[in-house]
């Protein structure tokens, strides 16, 4: 067939408009086949191991709360995974063991030793899964991100507590909980802190090893040592329980001033009595919820800081019954009446 | 699709040219102009319709969330309300009742400060304060029994009396009930009713929700009611009812409503204190803002909150009942997850409608030009005059067919027409070279008989023979060859004819000389070309000539031509003559006839780059060419190359 030019020509450019609606089509295909997978896109799955499961316990209670709080907030599916007791160190290692080969999203960790389950958390971050901890941290820098209490400010917290009600010639006392755990120093070192000036006045630290049975019987020791003893500072909701109990049992209520940490409802009570002047708490609900908010991130790849405080707030007898205080002290729990 | 693509080289070279010439929005095809036209109006609508029903559906889906979460809403509001109501119910069953206010004013003498219940007095009344003691904590406990929901019911004493729930609970040691909220903002009347809320038959105060830390070693969540009791003589307030709504009511109840995986129900009271959210600890910490300016802002409302993947439809609705509003809270991509995949689903129907309107139209309109592509083709035929491919195909009736069927008769028309014209010319050249033939000059042949009558009385036998015989010859060629087209070959022995009788007439006068390249000798000519000219060079060149002339023709094959000179010494023709030498003269007797005529059929049968040419000058002789082609010419690609 022969063919003008001009005919030609047309033909050409309709070859080429048809070409260029083909490769707009295939464009938008694309993007709509894209889409249809995105959409798709499983949701992000994160396992949270805490260090323990314990609906008595508040403070974990309140943990796991946020954190599914946080979890769906975020549209996240998240799995709990916890050794039955504080320190079962070997299991909470071999959760982790067991998750390192599930390949989830991102592990949420609180745990419980500062060194034994390093090993099974960097199987973990070899796994090329990232790793959050939360309220305590690990022997090796192995996390994304931390995300805990200043205990360094919670000691000066307690500090701030005492401060007001101390005698003309202080006797100060410290029921610590496990020596050489990370929290007891900071803590410990924040309440020196806070109380400059009166470091001398410490007269002892004894350890509790979060047992009030311990906690009991060391701060009894402590008061026959030092029976001018007239402030007494407990380091965590063992300890502080712990003493108070010694404390009344001596019949030494009205002459020593106290101060004591986390929520119970011994400590309530013993808030509410005057024995302690203010507790101070820790936000283990906004803990939760901040670590998965911080897992979340990380998956999506943006930068998280290295370190997240959670925070914690001192309270006293006066401003228990605040709105904000009575979330912290006061656990809300199902089914209770 | 083929030819497309086997016009694609060839069209490359005509690029150049067409390119310039085209305009961007003009296209050169009728089928072009269809195909985008319909093209881009398809898409265009497609896009519409498709972003219009794509708005048309967030819309509705916004709406209908909307309409559902009130309704949600809505249905929290009336549980709140029937629990408050039923706490309204018995407040008002017991502060109504005498009960409450005879163990409220009894008499102790034996007051006493630890909560714990006593009772005592005259004898007389004793057993009344009994009876309503006992009344009052049967009653209690029967609610108690019956609903779960309600925590803890009590009465407490201005003057220090009390009764909590079953009678055998103690005050919490460390607590000073007056001091708490919700009793003394019920026993002082002016802020009763600024905060309080109006229930059947009494005045009451809800608070937020809270922990009740009135009964020693329990700390429940509740949300409190509370109303005076007051002495009906007095007016005094003698102390306050209280009833504890259990806070896991209303915290299942906010649970339990379903708004997406996301989405959460919260309510607020109306001093924007929090009655229960989700994540009221976040709150508090300043980790989480919500809006409850905003839903404080009616009584009922929805709003929407753009933040990216976070953008929520916020829904509220105020209890009229109890002052709180319960506000529930969707996000927009739960809401449209659906959207996506309808979104999906118009993409993919608009494609492939989209591809099918493409391929539709560009089928259409090629049925549509391709008469009109045919016709063109047809067209380009007739310029180019071949009219044997003329004909266009004619399919049907429609405008096109029509416009073909013309096209054929027209073309056909014009072919028959040009060959009648063409017939026409040949039957005039013919009638003109037969008076040509006829137009053997006359005196010319009354000479030579006169010069043969002369020969013979002198006797000179010989000769008489010679021309006779020469003019029977030339008489006989003249007149008997019916042929257009003769070879040079008899052309040019009759002009020698004809020269060998002008040269016995004229005697020692005229010379001529013929030199013919062999090859052409064979080669055809048109008949009678070559002696009017030789009878021009005797009568108007040689005739003048002083010392004798010579009339000279040649015949030389000059590559693609042929040329036939004619040439004599003679006067030679002045600028003037020469100009005018072509015109046609009607004079019989003057050769100029013949130059025309020449000239004319010449041109006529071998066309208008051909012809008759002189060359002169007064005093230097003339020169006549007759150029023909050359008939055995063959354009090698040697030749063409070098041209």
């Amino acid at each position: 067939m022969k063919h003008s030019g001009s005919k030609m020509e047309s033909r050409k450019r309709l070859v080429l408009i048809v070409a260029a609606a083909a490769v707009v089509a295939a464009l938008v295909f694309a993007v709509v086949l894209v889409r249809i997978r995105s959409s798709r896109k499983a949701p992000y799955q994160i396992v949270f191991i805490p260090k323990v499961v314990d609906e008595e316990n508040d403070f974990w209670k309140a943990l796991l709360e946020g954190a599914q709080a946080g979890a769906k907030e975020y549209g996240i599916e998240l799995a709990v995974e916890a050794p039955d007791a504080e320190d079962n160190h070997a299991m909470q290692s071999e959760i982790l063991r067991e998750t390192a080969k599930q390949r989830p999203d991102a592990v949420i960790l609180a745990p419980t030793s500062y060194t034994q389950v390093t090993e099974a958390a960097r199987e973990v971050v070899q796994a090329g899964i990232p790793l959050i901890l939360v309220d305590s941290t690990l022997d090796e820098r192995l996390e994304k991100s931390l995300i805990a209490t200043d205990n360094l400010e919670a000691g000066r917290r307690m500090a701030e507590c005492i401060k007001p009600f101390l005698p003309e010639s202080p006797v100060i006392g410290i029921v610590a909980h496990v020596q050489g755990s990370s929290t007891a120093m900071e803590r410990e070192q924040g309440l020196r802190e806070g109380l400059a000036g009166y470091e001398d006045c410490i007269v002892g630290t004894v350890f509790s090893n979060s047992d009030y049975q311990q906690g009991y019987d060391v701060t009894m020791e402590l008061l026959d040592a030092h029976p001018d003893i007239n402030v007494l500072v407990g380091l965590n909701e063992y300890s502080a329980v712990g003493a108070a109990r010694a404390v009344q049992d001596c019949g030494m209520s009205d002459r020593i001033t106290m101060v004591g940490f986390d929520s119970s409802l011994e400590e309530i009570g013993l808030l509410e009595s005057g024995l302690f002047r203010g507790i101070v708490v820790q936000k283990p609900f906004n803990m939760g919820y901040l670590s998965v908010e911080t897992a979340v991130k990380v998956i999506q790849g943006e930068t998280v800081p290295a370190y997240t405080d959670s925070g914690s707030q001192a309270v006293t007898k006066s401003t228990m019954y605040s709105e904000e205080n009575q979330k912290l002290l006061f656990l809300f729990r199902e089914g209770e009446n | 699709m083929q030819d497309w693509n086997g016009t694609g080289i060839a069209a490359r070279g005509q690029r150049g040219t067409d390119m310039r010439k085209s305009h961007p929005f003009k296209f050169k095809s009728i089928r072009t102009s269809i195909l985008v036209s319909f093209s881009v109006l398809i898409i265009s609508s497609l896009l519409f319709f498709t972003v219009f029903s794509m708005n048309y559906t967030e819309d509705a889906v916004i709406e209908n969330s909307q309409d559902y979460s009130m309704q949600l809403v809505r249905q929290v509001n009336t549980e709140i309300d029937t629990y408050i109501n039923y706490m309204g119910n018995i407040a008002y069953t017991v502060t109504q009742s005498q009960d409450a206010l005879t163990f409220l004013q009894q008499e102790d003498e034996g007051q006493e400060d630890s909560g714990s219940v006593q009772y005592g007095g005259y004898p007389l009344q004793e057993n009344r304060e009994k009876e309503s003691l006992g009344r009052l904590k049967q009653q209690f406990t029967t609610i108690l029994d019956s609903r779960p929901d309600i925590s803890n019911i009590g009465i407490l004493g201005e003057n220090g009396r009390c009764l909590v729930n079953r009678g055998d609970e103690i005050l919490n040691p460390y607590i000073e009930y007056r001091e708490l909220d919700w009793y003394r903002d019920v026993i002082d009347e002016t802020l009763l009713s600024a905060g309080g809320i109006r229930l059947t038959g009494i005045r009451a105060l809800l608070s937020a929700s809270h922990v009740q830390n009135v009964i020693r070693g329990s700390y429940p969540w509740v949300v409190t009611l509370s109303t005076p009791i007051t002495d009906r003589q007095t007016g005094e307030p003698e102390g306050v009812f209280f009833v504890d709504l259990n806070y896991s009511s209303i915290n299942s109840l906010g649970r339990n409503i379903s708004l997406g995986s996301r989405g959460y129900v919260f309510i607020v009271d109306d001093e924007a204190n929090i009655i229960f959210h989700p994540q009221q600890q976040l709150l508090y910490s300043g980790l989480k803002k919500e809006k409850i300016d905003e839903v404080l802002t009616g009584d009922s409302g929805s709003f929407v909150v753009k933040d990216g993947d976070n953008s929520r439809v916020y829904t509220f609705c105020r209890s009229a009942e109890t002052g709180w509003t319960t506000v529930g809270v969707s996000y927009l991509n739960e809401l449209m997850k659906n959207r996506d995949s309808m979104q999906n689903a118009y993409f993919l129907s608009a494609l492939v409608l989209f591809t099918a309107a493409v391929l539709l139209t560009s089928l259409i309109s090629r049925e549509i030009t391709k008469p009109i592509r045919y016709l063109q083709n047809s067209m380009r035929q007739v310029e180019k005059g071949n009219f044997a491919y003329a004909e266009t195909a004619v399919d049907g009736e429609n405008e096109i067919a029509q416009l073909g069927a013309s096209f054929n008769r027209m073309t056909k028309r014009i072919q028959e027409l040009m060959e009648q014209n063409v017939q026409e010319q040949r039957e005039k050249r013919k009638s003109e070279l037969n008076a040509l033939q006829s137009q053997i000059n006359p005196h010319f042949l009354y000479n030579t008989l006169d010069s043969i009558i002369w020969m013979a009385e002198s006797g000179r036998t010989q000769e008489v023979v010679v021309m006779t015989s020469q003019l029977a010859r030339l008489l006989r060629q003249s007149i008997s060859n019916e042929d257009e087209i003769v070879t040079i070959e008899s052309e040019i022995s009759y002009t020698k004819s004809y020269l060998t009788i002008q040269k016995m007439r004229y005697q020692d006068q005229l010379e001529f000389e013929i030199d013919v390249d062999q090859e052409a000798l064979s080669m055809p000519i048109v008949k009678l070309v070559i002696q009017p000219l030789v009878e021009n060079a005797i009568y108007h060149g040689v005739k003048y000539a002083e010392h004798g002339g010579i009339v000279s023709v040649s015949v030389k094959v000059a590559r693609e031509k042929l040329v036939i000179t004619v040439a004599d010494n003679g006067p030679g023709m002045s600028r003037e003559t020469l100009a005018h030498i072509f015109e046609k003269r009607e004079n019989g007797k003057s050769g100029k006839v013949g130059v025309y005529n020449v000239h004319h059929r010449l041109q006529l049968y071998y066309g208008p780059e051909y012809g008759l040419s002189y060359k002169s000058a007064p005093g230097a002789g003339t020169m006549a060419f007759i150029t023909i082609p050359n008939p055995n010419w063959e354009e090698t690609d040697d030749e063409a190359f070098r041209q």
